[in-house]
């Protein structure tokens, strides 16, 4: 067993798709406690008995539908008409409006793709210094993965059988806390940068809103929706995504329908990947809950801490290394299944515990070897890895202060959720 | 073999658009459609079928996302060694790991069959009259794509390393 463990670690860091090491790992374990081996078959099938990841398409395709269109732009002009005059003001706003649109196109790096572009050199253009805007272009790509209706969060609720409308509650005050820090690093890094604070106009916040007239509601409508509990999230899906293609597509006209197989798959081709790792963690969860993995590993942790906080710490060491290796959501589905029984063993909340783990795992995009927002963004700006390492450093050490925070004070995650 | 490889590579990549584009829509608009039901028309209409449907069309977008995926080299890897490394030691690590996915994949691809087979016998159906073994067989059939498609990518990968790269170009 040990032997195979070695052979698929190998093959994982040589590039074989994490789905079939995973599955490889699920099936050598059937084999070994005569588990009828098609049994992956079947929990592959249980894809189809998740009402909730209808979410999980819709979202995806609406945020690439945006990405593709002009919203980026509008969404950072409305931002700066009302932000921009503030000290540190473009800074500000391209935090807001990174936060915004990863919420609403769930961390798949394309916030920085379709956002960068634009704040980049908008920053530059303001004076602000080129290592800085690289850190803060990079590491604002996975802000607002703690609000609605990020894909990581509904992927978490459906994992952990959590209500993910409990989760979206729960992520707002750890996600302003996260920006709140970043803002406020932000401003003193160029509290010297000392330039004529652009004036208030406005006209200009007319215009901008004028301009982005037919995309304004869509925000209301979800949020709303999903806030008030009105939408189920999968109802809210579906409705952005039928909002978004009559908005980019039939009003604005910016996508054109020959443009659409192109998005659609794209998008597609994301969830495929999501949903096969998805898929086959679930028949490794299978065996591992029948080999009593987690038992085993609770016995284990509990012979290394004894209370809530040591056990939290401990956590977050191991959360830290995991989002260095693993992308968020193969985190999600191959870990959570594991931890949520030794958390509920030390006592810590579901919800808390979720937040803590999106939390945790938004560092993950910016750590070593292969945080994905460091290899975006060297890619789209052309600048040298270990450049791009350096310039995000000091914004990684913020977001881990938040982290700790968050992880610490679970009365920010749980202030808005209601107990039962 | 090249052109042969070329023209289904093309063929394919219409089917998966196509029954992408298809499947997006057809969820949308029924999902749309259930909610315009339940908050407009007070449920006026009976929906049974439309839930039905929808998680269907979810597993069906992910088997043919996934075989787009792995068309697109698009499935997750952790892939330390290529950030490190280069030369004939990544090309022949490449053709190590997708002949084992490919064989990964056939085999699920087998398991999957074998469920299939076993569903045809209980006779489930949905929709009232629609075999469910029929709707599943999804599944097996992506994995053979997706099994194919990795072998297809060794192949590519074998012609690279022998054939002279420059000279390919050039014809």
């Amino acid at each position: 067993m040990i032997f195979v463990s070695l052979i698929l670690i190998v093959l994982a860091v040589f590039g074989a798709p994490l789905f079939t090491i995973i599955a490889t790992s699920a099936m050598v374990g059937f084999q070994s406690n005569d588990t009828e081996l098609m049994t992956i078959a079947l929990e592959l099938l249980s894809i189809s008995q998740m009402p909730v990841l209808t979410a999980i398409p819709l979202f995806t395709f609406a945020g690439y539908l945006l990405s593709e269109s002009n919203a980026p732009g509008r969404l950072v002009r409305l931002t700066s008409a009302m932000f921009g005059w503030m000290p540190g003001g473009l800074a500000l706003v391209c935090l807001a409006a990174c936060a915004f649109f990863t919420a609403f196109t769930g961390a798949s790096g394309v916030t920085i793709i379709a956002l960068g572009a634009i704040l980049y050199p908008a920053l530059k253009q303001d004076g602000y210094g080129d290592r800085f805007n690289l850190g803060l272009v990079t590491s604002s790509g996975s802000l607002g993965l703690l609000f609605a209706p990020s894909l990581p969060i509904i992927l978490y609720g459906v994992v952990a059988k959590v209500s993910i409308d409990d989760l979206f509650r729960a992520g707002i005050l750890p996600g302003l806390v996260m920006l709140f820090m970043l803002g406020g690093y932000s401003i003193w890094v160029n509290r010297e940068n000392r330039k004529p604070l652009s004036s208030f106009s406005w006209r200009e916040v007319r215009d901008a809103l004028r301009e982005a007239i037919w995309e304004l509601p869509l925000p209301f409508v979800v949020l709303g929706g999903i806030y008030s509990g009105f939408f189920a999230v999968s109802e809210a899906a579906a409705i952005t995504a039928l909002y978004v293609f009559i908005a980019e597509v039939l009003i604005y006209r910016e996508i054109t329908l020959r443009d659409l197989p192109r998005i659609v798959r794209e998008s597609m081709v994301l969830v495929g990947a999501i949903l096969m790792i998805l898929g086959v963690s679930l028949a490794s969860t299978y065996y591992m809950i029948d080999a009593e993995v987690p038992q085993k590993l609770l016995a284990f942790v509990a012979e290394l801490v004894s209370s809530p906080t040591s056990f939290l710490v401990l956590l977050l060491l191991f959360l830290l290394v995991l989002g260095a290796i693993l992308d968020i959501f193969s985190a999600i589905v191959l870990v959570v299944p594991l931890i949520l029984p030794i958390a509920d063993g030390f006592g810590v909340d579901q919800v808390h515990l979720g937040i803590v783990f999106l939390a945790a795992m938004q560092l993950g995009y910016l750590t070593p070897p292969v945080g994905l927002n460091l290899f975006i963004a060297s890619y789209r700006f052309n600048k040298p890895i270990m450049h791009v390492y350096s310039a995000t450093f000091p914004f990684l050490i913020i977001l881990m202060l938040s982290v700790i925070l968050i992880t610490f004070l679970p009365e920010l995650s749980l202030l808005f959720v209601s107990g039962d | 073999m090249r052109k042969l490889l070329d023209r289904l590579e093309r063929f394919g990549r219409l089917a998966e658009n196509s029954a992408l584009v298809i499947l997006l829509g057809t969820m949308i608009g029924v999902s749309v459609f259930q909610i315009i039901n339940r908050q407009l028309l007070d449920g006026a209409f009976s929906l049974t079928w439309a839930d039905e449907l929808v998680k269907i069309i979810v597993l069906w977008l992910a088997m043919v996302g996934s075989v787009a995926a792995c068309r697109d080299n698009k499935h997750i890897r952790i892939d330390l060694i290529s950030h490190v490394l280069s030369g004939p030691v990544v090309a022949w690590s490449k053709v190590v790991v997708d002949l084992f996915a490919a064989a990964v994949c056939a085999m699920i691809g087998w398991q999957a069959w074998r469920l299939v087979r076993e569903e045809r016998s209980w006779g489930d159906t949905v929709f009232s009259d629609v075999p469910l073994w029929l709707l599943h067989a999804i599944v097996p059939l992506a994995f053979v794509l997706i099994s194919y498609q990795f072998l297809v990518r060794v192949l590519r990968l074998i012609i690279r390393i022998f054939g002279p790269d420059e000279a390919e170009r050039a014809s």
